[in-house]
């Protein structure tokens, strides 16, 4: 199917804002594969793709497929682990500094959303994609759930009285899933930063309360 | 929640009135609870009409005599799930019930449910995102009527102070996280989460947090202080 090596460029693993270094999105056989998995899944869904499909796409021989991944599923799986490596990356870089507590929350929210929005394809792949791979999807649930939320964890004030509810971080991390799911399930994943006050107030909520909430989410809205 | 519509079971079973037909109920049930036990075992994708005809110990021709395919035959267990569900929740309340105590024990009820039957859980949290994300849409639609019925019972309904379509998502994720850590049989562990995103989207915050601090309470007396 691709014949003209310079037709290779177009497929790269992360368009965008993804925190990726340059030379990482070189086309390196295996950065080449990631990318197939990731198109070729969300085009044909993860039971019709085949390794043949993801060879195609890009561009690379069985042999090399198989000498870096040991089947389909774990190609896909090294895409979902490379990618969310840069989406925690990027998260870390504004949820981690010394700036009041809300204020870090929106702004790891917004570049959560814009990480989402500038990908819709690495979106679907993300949030869609991966939960029909069968009985191994539990694992990687778990896996990035407990990522996610030990991260906003990590950043909680020290001082600040803790709240009320013992899971407040699984609430905040689970309406900011649930809000992405809906919008990519919608095909709507390119506008994911219009939700951001709204985001900001949800994952605030449980915490603060709806005034604090409230005046945050003003601030997102500006 | 609702308080119009039997059950399918027993709707149909009074309406059955030749032992075949009550022969074909039974097959029909049967597959369905073969569907969410094997579903909950290896989730549906991984689930084979083999799975579900050897369980329900019936033949594949009896299977296509209820069922179109395994999408259809997940799709009415889906249906099922959710009716039993709204039956238990409306079981659980007291028509004299403010709202947010009637949201409250509804909750409850359904928690509990679920942990009795883990099997109802995966199907409508994990399951139902990897088939087909308009499954969510069907039941959500459903339910949220139901809650929103709830309030109303005081009058109008009031504002929401937060999307409940999104409440019933976080829900989701919660319960969805709670089987893939293995801890299904405990998802009563949730209970003050979820009543608080149950009465959280028309009660809003402080109701919310107070149900929960209830519901916590009654779970484990004594401690709630903590």
């Amino acid at each position: 199917m691709i014949s003209n090596p310079d037709d290779l460029q177009q497929w790269r693993l992360p368009r965008g804002r993804h925190g990726l270094p340059r030379e990482l999105v070189e086309r390196s056989q295996r950065e080449r594969l990631l990318a197939a998995v990731v198109k070729t899944t969300v085009a044909k869904g993860y039971e019709s793709t085949t390794v043949a499909d993801i060879l195609g796409e890009a561009g690379v021989g069985r042999e090399t497929f198989y000498e870096l991944f040991d089947d389909k599923l774990d190609c896909m799986l090294s895409a979902e682990q490379i990618l969310l490596d840069s989406l925690e990356q990027r998260l870390r870089e504004v949820y981690i500094s010394s700036a009041p507590w809300p204020q870090r929350v929106r702004e790891g929210l917004q570049a959560t959303l814009e990480w989402f929005a500038a990908d819709p394809e690495v979106a679907r792949f993300l949030l869609i994609e991966l939960s029909t791979i069968g009985p191994d999807f539990h694992a990687v649930f778990r896996a990035q759930y407990a990522r996610f939320t030990g991260l906003f964890e990590d950043g909680l004030d020290a001082g600040a009285p803790s709240p009320e509810l013992s899971q407040a971080t699984r609430l905040g991390v689970s309406a900011l899933l649930a809000r992405l799911y809906e919008e990519v399930v919608l095909g709507r994943a390119a506008e994911l930063p219009r939700l951001l006050p709204d985001v900001t107030y949800d994952f605030l909520v449980p915490f603060v309360g709806e005034e604090e909430a409230r005046a945050e989410q003003q601030r997102a809205t500006a | 929640m609702q308080k119009h519509r039997s059950s399918e079971t027993t709707g149909d079973l009074l309406r059955l009135s030749t032992p075949v037909e009550i022969a074909r109920h039974g097959q029909r049930q049967r597959i369905l609870d073969a569907m969410i036990e094997c579903s909950a075992e290896k989730t549906y994708a991984a689930t084979t009409i083999t799975d579900i005809v050897a369980r329900a110990r019936i033949s594949r021709t009896t299977f296509y005599k209820h069922f179109a395919d395994k999408r259809a035959c997940f799709d009415a267990a889906v249906e099922q799930c959710i009716e039993e569900l709204q039956q238990v929740a409306s079981a659980a309340l007291a028509p004299t019930d403010p709202p947010a105590e009637a949201v409250r024990k509804g909750a409850t009820a359904v928690v509990g449910a679920l942990a009795a039957r883990p099997g109802l859980a995966q199907l409508l949290t994990g399951d139902a995102i990897a088939v087909d994300p308009m499954v969510i849409e069907r039941y959500r639609r459903a339910t949220i009527p139901a809650l929103e019925a709830v309030w109303e019972q005081e009058g109008s309904a009031p504002e929401p102070h937060t999307d409940p379509r999104l409440a019933f998502g976080q829900a989701q994720v919660l319960i969805l996280n709670q089987i893939a850590t293995g801890k299904a049989d405990k998802l009563p562990e949730l209970l003050p989460e979820i009543v608080y995103l149950a009465v959280g989207p028309y009660g809003g915050h402080e109701k919310a947090l107070e149900q929960s601090r209830r519901a916590r309470e009654a779970a484990a007396p004594g401690t709630a202080s903590e």
